[in-house]
């Protein structure tokens, strides 16, 4: 156990010193693996904000229908009967004229403005959720609704978040492919760079084979590489994106601004960091170990 | 002790490097492998030290079977070795010290304890004020030291040096084998492996020569074939 922690100091110090006679060239590696991991870290923070934002909006409202002032409690469950019953609606939901006004005035700005008006202008509405998003559905579905007795208009609206949604879900998709694939090009670049390191100490490896060093000994040193590789170029990568993210926000503010929103972008929490560092130390770390099982045959 | 017993190594594509040889180190012998160049001196050694293993026959060291055991375990019976290699193979990119080190490092000594056996082992080659020289600064000779004191750094009980006196001159040459006779006298196996030119025992008989071989064993080998010494027999 006590040679065992030794043999890893002895490795650890060994790479350190390693590093610290060739600073520049350590950094500009780290480097390479900062920028190439920085790009889905990007992606990632800006997708999850989005889906935050949307998630944010009441998604469920799709199709607002607003029924004529004059109608009496049986019309209404008449409407509910016919509007479960289609096949083309997922789920409806009935708010009366007194909910809708406690909801509003629940809100205190709204307060001076209700207080002006005499009794409750509020209609009573059901707010459906359609099946089908595309366009032409969405039309048919309208004019059907609006055909119904006793439904005085019919809005459609929040189709924009659901489509946003899915297209979200394609984004979300696009980044994992893209995170793999530089996920394989950073093991490719560490892989190399470990490769060409076998290569330069071929003859120190060759004496401690013959001297008796154990195979684990030999390698040791270079997984280490390949760790803190990962690790400086995950700890890189996050400072990028961290750039990156703050100079983003000042033009999104002045955009959200506009719309009367306070968005903007948040930076990843720190389970969030801990994760990009421990993947990246991980991915150094295996593509030294399969850089050093493919070159173990020559040395 | 060292055990062969009908021992042969075939390179894969070549004719046998060694074949059948039979032969006995006792601890704290001093053994020379004589023979010319080509002859399986460098195989015959590495076969002693568990770096290569037979192609038959069996390899004993301290009665474990070199052929039997796993890979992974032969690390630690090469540990047993101090090797002095015909090209030195010292470490061109750190200083003398640095290179005694290796083998304590191998062995997880590190620190004070293996600062203090470092310069005791540069002491004994007499290369001790030049701890901070890199190798490439040293002559021949003090290299050849350098890569001495490397080899008994970690105290082994076998010292196995590929020749070690190859190009040196006279002088240098009879400092070295001094030195190794000092570790025979302390206890430790010293084998050689050396030319002709100091593996003759006739010609060391005739001339006076200081180093004197019939006290010592000789392996002389021929084409891969062990011949005794003095009678010119092959030994089987």
């Amino acid at each position: 156990m006590k040679t065992w922690l030794i043999h890893h100091m002895q490795a650890l110090r060994l790479v350190l010193s390693r590093f610290q006679k060739n600073r520049l060239g350590t950094l500009l590696i780290c480097l390479s693996i900062g920028v190439t991991l920085a790009l889905p870290s990007v992606a990632y923070i800006i997708l999850d904000n989005l889906n935050g934002l949307v998630s944010s909006v009441k998604s469920e409202s799709q199709i607002s229908v607003f029924l004529t002032e004059k109608h009496d409690t049986a019309l209404v469950s008449g409407i509910e009967k016919i509007l479960k019953q289609n096949p083309a609606i997922q789920n409806v939901i009935f708010v009366s004229k007194q909910d809708a006004l406690e909801q509003l005035t629940a809100i205190d700005a709204n307060k001076s403005l209700l207080d002006s008006l005499q009794g409750n202008p509020l209609p009573d509405a059901f707010f459906v959720e359609p099946k089908m998003l595309d366009a032409t559905s969405i039309e048919s579905l309208k004019n059907e609704l609006s055909k119904i007795q006793g439904v005085e208009t019919v809005l459609v609206d929040g189709v924009w978040i659901k489509r946003l949604n899915s297209l979200l879900f394609l984004g979300k998709k696009i980044l994992i492919i893209l995170a793999g694939l530089l996920g394989f090009a950073l093991i490719a670049v560490i892989g190399n760079t470990i490769r060409m390191q076998v290569l330069t100490q071929s003859a120190e490896i060759e004496l401690s084979r013959l001297i008796g060093a154990t195979k684990s000994f030999i390698r040791r040193p270079f997984l280490y590489v390949g760790g803190l590789y990962g690790l400086g170029g995950g700890a890189l990568a996050l400072m990028i994106t961290w750039v990156m993210i703050l100079f983003f926000n000042q033009t999104i503010k002045a955009i959200a601004n506009s719309y009367q929103s306070d968005f903007n972008l948040h930076f990843l929490s720190f389970a969030e960091i801990l994760v990009v560092l421990i993947i990246s130390t991980a991915l150094g770390w295996i593509s030294a170990y399969f850089s050093l099982s493919s070159s173990a045959k020559r040395t | 002790m060292i055990v062969f017993d009908n021992v042969t190594k075939r390179y894969p594509g070549s004719i046998d490097a060694i074949s059948n040889a039979s032969f006995t180190i006792e601890q704290g012998e001093l053994v020379y492998v004589t023979g010319h160049s080509g002859a399986g001196k460098s195989t015959l050694l590495k076969l002693m030290a568990a770096i290569e293993r037979p192609t038959n026959g069996t390899v004993l060291i301290n009665n474990q079977n070199v052929s039997k055991l796993k890979e992974a375990t032969l690390p630690f019976i090469r540990r047993k070795f101090g090797l002095v290699f015909q090209d030195h193979k010292l470490l061109y990119d750190r200083n003398c010290f640095q290179n005694v080190a290796l083998p304590l490092a191998i062995n997880g000594i590190t620190g004070q304890e293996a600062a203090k056996r470092i310069r005791a082992a540069l002491d004994k080659v007499g290369l001790l004020g030049r701890e901070k020289s890199m190798p490439i600064t040293l002559s021949g000779g003090e290299q050849q030291r350098l890569a001495i004191a490397r080899a008994v750094v970690s105290k082994p009980s076998i010292l196995i040096a590929d020749e070690p006196t190859g190009n040196l001159d006279k002088n240098y040459a009879e400092d070295i084998l001094a030195l190794f006779k000092a570790f025979q006298q302390v206890g430790v196996t010293v084998i050689i492996a050396t030319h002709d030119a100091l593996g003759r025992t006739d010609a060391d008989n005739q001339t006076g020569h200081e180093i004197t071989h019939h006290e010592n064993k000789v392996l002389h080998l021929n084409q891969g074939k062990l011949i005794n010494p003095t009678n010119s027999e092959v030994i089987v």
